[in-house]
């Protein structure tokens, strides 16, 4: 991939600036048939090629150059210290585009590409512009002058795009100084064409090229489900498809709202994704007001209704997760508005894959119960930490080699690693999980706690519990 | 017996009558053609109401348009042309490239012509302003091959003095050295550039081609069509100012169809509705409404987009997106409101008067 980019950003900003001080006229005195006349004054760069300037002339001595006219050239470009802002800085910003139709060349409306865009912290510049004004008199001179100055007072705003992404393209032109001639005065010996030089200064910012990606954030998703009042009709042993009512039920996904889901809790998180060319650094999660929150799709109310309310204790939230979704009923917590009382629904848990567990024990930190020294058949645990060490094990059956808590005499030594679970069996503890071997995705529950975790990474974590971000959980009304 | 002496107390004696007639000769026979454009003076610009602007009555060189600035703008040139002979010394020149493009270096020729010749053919002898063109410098092979003609070599008169080579032995000058710059197309000599079209091709026949000397010999056309492709350019690059969110999707989180607000940014009313949506537009609002309709209030300055919400219509945002290339008349910034006012207004009196008028003359009386 190639490492060059170039996106003409201080080239537009010069196209803008000819842009703006283009169209100016100067009124010409009256001609020998009294007619008075504007003319156009015509604005070009003024540094072009002698190669481009001999073509111009027609590669010919007697073509004559024309006043009045405008050329702006670049005075100097200096990296700006005062406007530097943390540059490691990066900025995302979602955008849906409406479709666009390439047989008619508009934009449909339904929604089209949804894109995240990433912009790294561009890079301050001061670009001195100079604008030269070339007249033949005084007249022509101060006629441009009284136009031209109008303009700044003594800023102007001057963008390079109008994309919604471009947060380089806004910039403005002060206006620093004007040299009123080039000329002495008065004029001496030559009789030169006078040159009035104005400098203006704009702050630009010089950016890297953006990341586009898919958008990360699920915004919205129909789900069809039957309503059987409307879709059966009672006696009737067939389903009139035509006569039925898919409704489709809403989910929403609050742009900037992160969620913590801990024990039958969900805390509000806020991320503040706004763009601000001041932003230091990305902003910090702060606690969210639940009933701030609620208020984006009408209320949380405590009775059930219609339309857009969620019902407290009733409507859902939806947290997804790489095995899918739970859903639990919500209901506000009484006294931390940051809190969600979640009630989730154990169906919509993951289903355990593994037996469960009797408890998580540390075997190097464990207090010896009656339950450990007489388990039952069928009796798991899962370890923390490692038991026994195969090179412990000298052979002999009539010796006990490694903690005489997991063995038994006669029986093979126990060597456990970390996270391994060890059920049993009615004569001796043997693993049942090796952790070191699984590599697929487990479940399993502690029946200790009611607490389901999962076996991912080679580490178990709980199932479901943890941050939920911007899309990753929504409401269900 | 008198002292021999070839000066006369102060009159042209034969012996500077005899040097004279043989300076002529010699210009007539090795000095090249000069055609001379006479310089009349300033044109007539009727009462400007300023006094330092006077309205001559008189057409003379000696009238000066700008008693303030002292210059003169709008000259004047003798539509007859003068035939002269000068004669200057080639040099080389070379190009200086400015930003204002190339300036030809050593263009500026000091050429000499025969004062009593001169005066002859020109009534006077030729002043600063006048326009000489050298015709042995006409160009044939311009890198235009279309040329309806050869390209001409102007050059104005910026100095005139008494040539210190043209005194004779009897004292009397015969020469008057002019100082000639290269011609620039500028508002001072638009009457001799305007003013001469292209009638006939290299091969003689009559040309169908009316463009001016200027258009041809100057840069101005040239110059103005990249200004234009710049602008035009430009115009791309931002069709208005602000920020184009009408492409970007408005997702309403109630899913309904015409969203009640529009994604926005500074500077990002466009006036239309979200996603495309149609509206209608008007100075009332429309009757018999729905729920979601939208319209457009051009009474509004800037104009202003509501939504219906079933009971009221609601503001969604203002179009203060404006093409901002300058002076253009869909540029609806604050100044150029001001700038390229056309509006008018009639008066208690009934008269009809411009909005944009300077405020210099807006309390003087105006003229029924």
């Amino acid at each position: 991939m190639s490492s060059f980019f170039y996106s003409g950003q201080v080239r537009r900003f010069l196209t803008q600036f000819i842009r703006l001080v283009s169209n100016f006229e100067v009124l010409l005195g009256k001609n020998r048939n009294g007619i008075n006349s504007l003319l156009r004054v015509p604005v070009y760069y003024g540094d072009s090629s002698r190669n481009v300037a001999s073509i111009l002339n027609l590669n010919s001595e007697n073509t004559m150059p024309s006043v009045p006219a405008m050329t702006v050239n670049i005075g100097s470009i200096k990296y700006d210290r005062n406007r530097v802002q943390e540059p490691y800085h990066v900025s995302k910003v979602n955008i849906r585009q409406r479709a666009y139709n390439p047989i008619t060349g508009d934009y449909t409306d339904q929604q089209g590409d949804m894109l995240t865009v990433e912009r790294l912290m561009p890079v301050p510049y001061m670009l001195t512009l100079k604008l030269d004004i070339w007249t033949s008199n005084t007249e022509q001179k101060l006629q441009l002058f009284e136009q031209i100055s109008v303009l700044f007072n003594p800023s102007l705003e001057i963008q390079s795009s109008d994309s919604y992404v471009d947060w380089t393209s806004l910039s403005y032109i002060t206006l620093v100084d004007i040299a009123w001639t080039s000329r002495n005065v008065p004029m001496g010996a030559e009789d030169t064409i006078d040159v009035m030089t104005y400098t203006f200064e704009l702050p630009i910012w010089i950016s890297a090229p953006a990341k586009v990606k898919r958008m990360g954030v699920i915004q919205k998703i129909i789900s069809s489900i039957y309503d059987p009042a409307d879709g059966i009709t009672p006696g009737a042993d067939t389903f009139d498809i035509q006569a039925s009512i898919l409704t489709s039920r809403r989910i929403f996904t609050p742009i900037d709202l992160n969620v913590l889901y801990l024990g039958n809790t969900l805390k509000l998180f806020v991320s503040d994704n706004q763009i601000q060319f001041n932003d230091q650094s990305d902003p910090p999660y702060t606690d969210g007001d639940w009933h701030v929150a609620v208020q984006g799709f009408g209320e949380l109310a405590n009775l059930p209704s219609t339309g857009n309310v969620l019902v407290n204790g009733i409507s859902q939230v939806r947290l997804d997760n790489d095995s899918g979704s739970v859903v639990g009923t919500v209901a506000y917590h009484p006294t931390d508005t940051s809190l969600l009382i979640f009630n989730a629904d154990v169906d919509t848990l993951p289903v355990n894959t593994l037996a469960p567990v009797s408890g998580i024990i540390d075997p190097l930190n464990i207090k010896v119960t009656s339950a450990l020294l007489n388990p039952t058949v069928g009796t798991r645990y899962l370890l923390l930490n490692p038991i026994g060490d195969a090179r412990n094990d000298d052979g002999d059956p009539t010796t006990i080699d490694g903690p005489a808590l997991w063995n038994r005499l006669g029986q093979p030594e126990l060597v456990a690693n970390a996270y391994d679970i060890i059920q049993w069996n009615g004569s001796r503890w043997l693993v049942a999980f090796d952790s070191v071997a699984t590599t697929s995705v487990e479940y399993v529950t502690n029946l200790n706690t009611g607490i389901q975790y999962k076996w991912k990474n080679q580490q178990w974590t709980k199932s479901v519990e943890g941050l939920y971000g911007v899309g990753a959980w929504s409401f269900v009304p | 017996m008198p002292r021999l002496s070839l000066w006369k107390d102060g009159k042209h004696s034969n012996d500077y009558k005899f040097i004279d007639r043989r300076v002529s000769e010699m210009f007539t026979i090795s000095g090249t053609g000069v055609l001379l454009h006479k310089y009349l003076g300033p044109a007539f610009q009727g009462n400007t109401g300023d006094v330092t602007q006077p309205n001559y009555i008189n057409q003379s060189e000696r009238n000066i348009q700008d008693l303030l600035f002292l210059e003169n703008r709008d000259r004047v040139y003798d539509t007859s042309v003068y035939k002269l002979r000068g004669i200057y010394q080639v040099s080389d020149s070379a190009f200086d490239l400015t930003q204002f493009g190339l300036f030809l270096q050593t263009g500026t020729l000091f050429i000499n012509f025969h004062i009593n010749d001169m005066i002859e053919v020109l009534g006077r002898r030729i002043m600063n302003g006048d326009v000489v063109e050298l015709e042995h410098l006409i160009d044939y092979d311009t890198l235009n091959p279309d040329l309806p003609t050869a390209l001409k070599r102007f050059f104005v008169v910026s100095d005139c003095v008494r040539s210190a080579e043209g005194y004779s032995p009897t004292w009397w000058p015969h020469l008057w050295r002019c100082k000639i710059n290269p011609l620039v197309d500028s508002q001072e000599y638009r009457d001799i550039l305007g003013k001469i079209t292209v009638r006939q091709n290299y091969d003689g026949t009559e040309s169908v081609n009316t463009d001016s000397l200027r258009d041809l010999i100057s840069t101005y056309e040239r110059y103005t069509e990249i200004s234009d492709a710049i602008v035009e350019q430009a115009e791309v690059d931002l069709p208005k100012s602000g920020y184009d969110t009408d492409s970007v999707y408005t997702y309403d989180r109630d899913n309904i169809d015409e969203p009640d607000f529009k994604v926005s940014g500074y500077l990002s009313g466009s006036g239309l509705p979200p996603n495309g949506l149609p509206a209608t537009s008007g100075i009332v609002f429309p009757s018999n409404p729905t729920e979601g309709d939208y319209c457009l209030r051009t009474d509004y300055m800037p104009n202003r987009l509501f939504r219906y919400n079933g009971s009221r219509w609601v503001k969604i945002e203002d179009a203060v997106r404006t093409n901002i290339t300058n002076n253009d008349t869909t540029n609806k910034t604050l100044r150029n409101s001001f700038i390229t006012n056309s509006a008018t207004f009639t008066d208690v009196n009934g008269r009809v008067q411009t909005q944009k008028q300077n405020l210099n003359d807006i309390l003087k009386p105006k003229a029924d």
